[in-house]
């Protein structure tokens, strides 16, 4: 494990435009502050994120990655969140039996009036992946030519 | 049409709420270093016209074939320069944004991580930008008519404004009668109108109008479909009276054998009345309703020899036969006006409403002070569940009037131990105005009014208030901690926290100044209609500031307390910006429909069905096709039905459905720039 | 025991009648006693087929592997039935694949092998170096009577039998429309020990483990194209526009590769084993995809390939799915 302490981890969230994006602009419009890193994909529903965009994101230097919808009953789609609730409990304890620690992958339910709980789940990401340290597991040769 | 990627990218200051976080000018130094970069600039305000026209300038003088803007949230201004692009004939599609204010300057304080990050998100939205395609904007017919539900005043507001601009509408009340909460009401705050006499005349209309069908008794069943084209299943509950026939007379009432037994739901149950009823005089329509759960001889199979309302009814109108009836009807557009309950005072103890008597709600005093209420206006002391038993000969005992009313405000609102952290927003002036009626009414009684915090906000309130004290009303500031009885006496055990002295107040009767709460059925709106809620538990709407009568799910809207605490003027203005609101598609005829639809690949798909499966919208079918002369399946999408939340890409094994503006190859490259540090 | 004569009495039967195309099923391989499939479609050629501890090929594999050529204008395409041989797990393949709507039960005879285990050729290699090339394997009872070089072994059947049939909760086929064999009771089950074990051990352990598996990949594909569950038309994992992982062979995209293939797997692996079998570099295979198997059975109680009503797994939900990983 490379060293800890003044690492800064880099993670990739996948939001819901109905809940969590709203609740993340919330925290925005509120002015809660949060740490910088977690980078944000919009996709309109949780139920579009495939699981093997985890694995990419984890491969193409992500530290670790975030899944954030609706909560249960509340999705804009009906259902979106029920089907990516099943499909990332998998694939994160699949994850985890190949040595990615659970802390880099996070799945929340964040609505559109929850930009303190977004602040929240933030720092818990980003203090849970600062104490696994750097994703160096598989992450992809950076290719020079 | 789609073409080599030509991109132009804007980097927003929006005045210094980016600019006095972001260094913009690296950011813009960073974009022009990106692939296919054309252009990268900044501006003070990209949204304003000359904002904008830099945009358009750029796409028509360099050829621009798509544009990144750097600026606030896409649920802000996506739709903002949409349009940009399509005033230059540029497909809005081709237009994705980079969300530096909500989701970077306003949550980081430190410059560099700050810039760091905005430059990250503008790479992002880059290289996404440069995979966009060009969507078609299509459009669907809209029913020229309107569901309302809940007939409030907000429902009634907003159906007769639509009903006079010329659209159907179909307006649907749970209970018996027309006129929510407000009918209940005696007078209204501050201007002293009597309110059935301001709202009947209303209630009349909406019964009458040639534009309306109103549906009480009646519940939504089942919604379907999309904006323009609603299916709705609306269950009309038996009333065992026959509607055409009940002339309302009111001889079955009176005849009951049950008269006077149930308390009445109307008069918040300190009125009474029989298993057939009309909740009150004025009730829209004028119709008799049999309460299933309490007739006799719908409960039990017999009423005497026969029923005895049958009996008395001379226009036959009574009819145990009778059936609920489900009417289906499509409407364009829906509003929600299904309003509020009160705060369930039980969930007080220390105010031992339940426990005594003359402990009331303030919504059971405004039947107690009402001229049409149990007592005709009296006020006099109650004594609940009791059946005053008669001795031959004995007058009866003269009603007592009480001496001293101590009105108790927030019971329910601003506390966090009940969990209604919000302010109700019509119990301070409710009280000024119970407490000014019974000043009113009983000019010597003593007036108390216990309160956290006067608010008195809305036009001539603060007048009002002043009013009210200055005819002797006693406010003291303390939120009491305890209610209880010594001898004939309530007390009020508090503190006056202007002068830090504990006090016990001893008084008659005792109104709890209940708030405003979430209705306790809202879950079943929510199922129907997919609404969210806000953290207090009322309706969401699509934006605190800027669409509020609008809710996430397009043609929905919402009127009234069910969005949040309203007084009666708020409730209406509300309910006429929810009519117009749904009035804008219905006089269009036409409106937009998702352009980020799912596509399927079907020289790739191999008919498993899963997307078919996981599609909650049933937009997805499988169909036959020939590939190369063999007969298979593979997935199809409806795209009127298609909503456009891609679970469907996500089950697809083979990548072979797609949903556009989302795809695979659109989304794996964002993954990329993010990634790398 | 499978009666050869009966075996090839039915499947000339079968491939006699006007509406079956061809039979799938095992023959002797050219190579010692090693089985191979054999593509039957002439009566003369039903002499071929035998059924033996050796035959142990998923044949499931060759209905949606079979490739569909261009029908020449004119001509109709020959949508005849396919037969095809199964043992127990591979039914199992015919079950999920229709679950899938690879095809319709009506297209397919199944012709059911009530199995009792199969070898597993590594540990005859191991155990009696070379004779696989030159001899003659059988079960009988519960050992294995190997010949060679004149000479007769007997081996206990724990110490031959392939792995994936130590864990075997279906040895009977669940799909058939002949059943070659009286049923055959289940006669082991998976208690999940490796993986439960794996499980216990720290990141940095588990990692290791894998990173050593992962890195002697060469990428072959041969398990995916084993699979009888990997039957799409174009891989999702072989494109390049968008491209999901690349064609370079390290333990980055090796990792990439194969968390793919097992998350593709998950609710729709039946344990045939054919991916490890296949493996010319021994990963573990199966060790993945029963991680899956394990999970998907404990949190959505849902067994691949046993009810081809069943909705797929990651293609419904329940409202009360587990959630505690929620934040």
């Amino acid at each position: 494990m490379a060293e800890k302490t003044d690492f800064e981890p880099n993670i990739v969230a996948f939001l819901c435009n109905w809940c969590s994006y709203a609740g993340a602009d919330l925290a925005g419009t509120s002015r809660i502050h949060y740490p910088p890193n977690v980078r944000v994909i919009r996709v309109m529903c949780s139920g579009r994120v495939n699981p093997l965009f985890v694995m990419n994101a984890l491969q193409q230097g992500a530290d670790g990655v975030l899944i954030s919808g609706c909560h249960p009953g509340d999705c804009h789609y009906m259902q979106g969140n029920y089907y990516a609730r099943r499909r990332f409990n998998l694939m994160r304890n699949f994850l985890e039996y190949l040595g990615v620690e659970p802390e880099r992958v996070r799945m929340s339910w964040v609505s559109a009036s929850e930009g303190a709980k977004w602040k929240e789940v933030i720092e818990e990401v980003v203090n849970g992946v600062k104490a696994v340290g750097p994703m160096d597991m598989f992450k992809r040769r950076q290719l020079n030519w | 049409m789609n073409g080599k990627p030509k991109i132009g990218v804007y980097v927003c200051h929006c005045g210094t709420n980016i600019a006095g976080v972001v260094d913009v000018e690296e950011v813009v130094k960073f974009a022009s270093t990106l692939p296919d970069v054309v252009i990268a600039r900044n501006y003070s305000y990209m949204c304003s016209d000359p904002g904008q026209a830099l945009i358009t300038d750029d796409i028509e003088k360099l050829g621009l074939n798509r544009v990144v803007v750097a600026s606030c949230s896409p649920r802000m201004h996506e739709p903002t320069f949409r349009k940009t692009l399509l005033s230059v004939d540029l497909n809005p599609y081709f237009l994705e944004m980079a969300n530096i204010r909500e989701q970077c300057s306003w949550v980081h304080e430190d410059p560099i991580a700050a810039t760091e990050k905005a430059k990250r998100i503008v790479e992002a939205a880059v290289v996404k930008a440069r995979r966009l395609e060009a969507l078609d904007v299509k459009e669907v017919d809209v029913e020229p008519s309107c569901l309302v539900i809940g007939a409030g005043i907000a429902g009634i507001q907003a159906a007769l404004d639509i009903a006079d601009a010329g659209f159907k509408v179909y307006l649907v009340e749970k209970n018996p009668s027309v006129g929510g909460h407000m009918i209940q009401l005696d007078k209204t705050f501050p201007t002293l109108d009597c309110s059935a006499c301001i709202l009947t005349p209303k209630m009349v209309d909406v019964a009458n109008h040639p534009n309306i069908e109103l549906m009480t008794y009646s519940q939504v069943e089942e919604i379907g479909g999309y904006i323009g084209n609603f299916d709705i299943k609306v269950r009309k509950k038996s009333r065992f009276v026959d509607m055409d026939k009940c002339t309302g007379c009111g001889d079955c009432a009176e005849a009951c054998r049950m008269a006077g037994r149930f308390p009445n739901e109307f008069d918040e149950g300190i009125g009474m009345r029989g298993a057939i009823y009309l909740p009150f005089p004025q009730a829209v329509p004028a119709k008799y309703t049999i309460d299933k759960e309490n007739c006799l001889f719908l409960t039990k199979g017999k009423c005497g020899e026969s029923p005895k309302c049958q009996e008395a009814c001379q226009a036959k109108a009574i009819n145990f036969e009778l059936e609920d009836e489900i009417v289906e009807f499509k409407v364009g557009t829906i509003i929600v006006a299904t309003g509020y309950d009160v705060f369930d005072a039980r969930k007080k103890p220390e105010y031992a409403y339940g426990v005594y008597d003359n402990v009331l709600t303030a919504l059971e005093f405004e039947r107690l002070v009402n001229a049409s209420g149990p007592t005709g206006g009296q006020i006099i002391m109650l004594e609940r569940g009791k059946k005053k038993k008669k001795k031959e000969g004995e007058e009866a005992e003269p009603p007592r009037v009480p001496e001293s009313i101590t009105f108790i405000q927030c019971v329910g609102s601003r506390d966090k131990s009940v969990g209604n952290e919000y302010c109700s927003r019509v119990c301070c002036m409710y009280t000024a105005k119970l407490a000014h009626l019974v000043k009113d009414k009983l000019h010597d009684c003593e007036v108390t009014v216990f309160y956290m915090d006067v608010r008195a906000f809305g036009k001539g309130f603060e007048e009002f208030y002043d009013r009210v004290r200055r005819e002797g009303v006693r406010y003291i500031r303390g939120n009491p901690s305890e209610i209880f009885k010594r001898g004939d006496k309530l007390v009020v055990k508090a503190e006056d926290t202007l002068t830090s002295t504990p006090l016990e107040h001893e008084t008659d009767m005792v109104v709890l100044s209940v708030g405003l709460v979430p209705r306790s059925d809202n879950r079943e709106i929510i199922d129907l209609l997919k609404l969210s809620q806000s953290s207090d538990l009322f309706y969401l709407e699509a934006h605190p500031k800027l669409r509020p009568v609008d809710t996430a799910s397009d043609g929905i809207f919402l009127a009234g307390v069910c969005q949040g605490p309203k007084d009666i003027p708020d409730a209406v203005a509300q309910a006429k910006g929810a009519a117009s609101a749904a009035m804008i598609p219905m006089a269009s005829g036409k409106v937009k429909v998702e352009a980020q639809t799912s596509v399927v690949n079907e020289e790739t798909c191999r008919g498993c069905g899963f997307c078919v499966q996981v599609c909650p919208y049933s937009a997805i079918e499988l169909v036959e096709v020939n590939r190369m002369g063999w007969p298979v399946k593979v997935a199809r999408v409806n795209e009127a039905l298609c909503k456009g939340c891609g679970a469907c890409a996500a089950a697809c094994l083979s990548g072979s459905i797609q949903q556009r503006s989302f795809k695979d190859l659109q989304l794996l490259p964002q993954i990329q720039a993010l990634g790398v540090k | 025991m499978v009666d050869i004569e009966k075996l090839r009495e039915i499947a000339r039967e079968i491939i006699s009648r006007d509406d079956v195309r061809q039979l799938i099923g095992y023959r002797q391989g050219t190579y010692g006693f090693r089985a191979r499939p054999a593509f039957v479609t002439d009566p003369g050629e039903v002499d071929k087929l035998i059924f033996s501890p050796a035959c142990v090929n998923n044949l499931a594999t060759y209905i949606t592997l079979e490739e569909r050529l261009p029908v020449p204008r004119g001509q109709e395409p020959d949508l005849r039935k396919v037969a095809v041989m199964v043992k127990g797990c591979d039914s199992r393949a015919l079950v999920q694949q229709m679950e899938e709507k690879a095809y319709e039960r009506e297209r397919i005879l199944v012709l059911g092998i009530p199995c009792t285990g199969v070898v597993d050729m590594d540990k005859v290699e191991k155990r009696f170096p070379g004779v696989l090339a030159r001899g003659e394997i059988v079960l009988e009872g519960d050992k294995f009577l190997l010949t060679y070089d004149g000479k007769e072994e007997e081996v206990a059947k724990g110490e031959l039998l392939a792995d994936k049939c130590t864990r075997c909760r279906y040895p009977t086929p669940l799909v058939y429309d002949q059943l070659l064999d009286e049923e055959v009771a289940r006669f082991a089950d998976d208690d999940y020990a490796d993986v439960e074990a794996l499980e216990k051990r720290s990141a940095e352990e588990k990692w290791a483990y894998w990173e050593e598996k992962f890195s002697r990949c060469i990428r072959c594909y041969s398990c995916r194209n084993v699979c009888p569950m990997c039957y799409c038309e174009d891989c999702v994992l072989d494109r390049l526009n968008p491209q999901w992982m690349r064609r370079s062979v390290d333990v980055s995209e090796n990792t990439a590769y194969h968390i793919a293939r097992a998350y593709h797997l998950a609710g729709r692996c039946i344990q045939c084993g054919e991916c490890q079998r296949v493996c010319p570099v021994d990963i573990p295979l199966m060790e993945l995809n029963r991680k899956f198997y394990k999970d998907v059975e404990e949190l959505y109680d849902y067994e691949p390939g046993t009810n081809a009503e069943a909705p797929p797994l990651l293609s419904t939900f329940k409202v009360d799915d587990r959630e505690d990983f929620i934040m």
